[in-house]
């Protein structure tokens, strides 16, 4: 392990750190100064993304539950993007070759992203049960 | 478990990981091209098209930082607007 790549994932984490700080001291949905989502912002309708920034604020404080209701797919997503990452970061590291198989199956990609849109169009319909999928608030 | 390591053997790495950030965090189309890109390399690799496996990784990698790029883009533009210029009514 060189120093220089030690270095910069250094720097990484100490960004993601202060990110981290952020997001656990304010409460997106107590403080105006948080960059709304641009396609929420432009069309009024939620993305599969949105709720995510509010979900992290709960996350960080360990409430799965609220997080959950923000944004059910980004708390569902997220132990695929650190096992990813984990997996880039050794390969960084070490100069591995490691690969994660699911993530070149074709079922898990085509499922995984049919989900995602097919959750970007029901989130938006007002009617109960698909307002559960809508960032909903405590 | 689910990973190899195999130098010899191992197709060029997708960047699936960063559509699915792309999709959760800031959900641009350019994601969904990535996502084409990225279901692409293993296929090509296995043909024996190793040149064309790694320029399919390079463009999923290429669009989805493309996604992210756009995405700070309009950070800035609405920082501008409402913290600089101090358009009303924002959020």
């Amino acid at each position: 392990m060189d120093s220089k790549k030690f270095l910069n994932l250094t720097l990484i984490a100490v960004l993601l750190g202060g990110i981290s700080i952020f997001y656990f001291n304010y409460n997106p949905t107590q403080h105006s100064f948080f960059i709304p989502c641009p396609f929420k912002f432009t069309t009024g309708y939620h993305c599969p993304g949105c709720g995510s920034q509010r979900a992290i604020h709960q996350l960080l404080h360990g409430d799965v539950i609220s997080a959950f209701r923000f944004n059910p797919l980004m708390v569902l997503s997220l132990p695929l993007i650190f096992y990813g990452m984990g997996i880039k970061v050794k390969n960084y590291l070490y100069n591995t070759q490691s690969r994660v198989q699911f993530f070149y199956s074709k079922l898990f990609i085509y499922s995984y992203f049919g989900i995602a849109i097919l959750y970007w169009i029901i989130r938006n319909i007002p009617y109960a049960p698909f307002t559960y999928l809508a960032p909903n608030g405590v | 478990m689910e990973t190899t390591n195999n130098p010899a053997g191992s197709p060029p790495d997708n960047n699936l990981v960063w559509a699915i950030l792309c999709t959760v965090l800031c959900c641009l189309p350019l994601g969904i091209v990535a996502i084409i890109k990225s279901t692409k390399v293993k296929e090509l690799w296995l043909q024996g098209d190793h040149e064309g496996a790694q320029k399919a990784a390079d463009d999923a990698k290429k669009y989805s930082l493309w996604g992210a790029g756009i995405g700070l883009l309009f950070v800035i533009l609405y920082v501008i607007l409402v913290f600089v210029i101090g358009v009303a009514g924002g959020f």
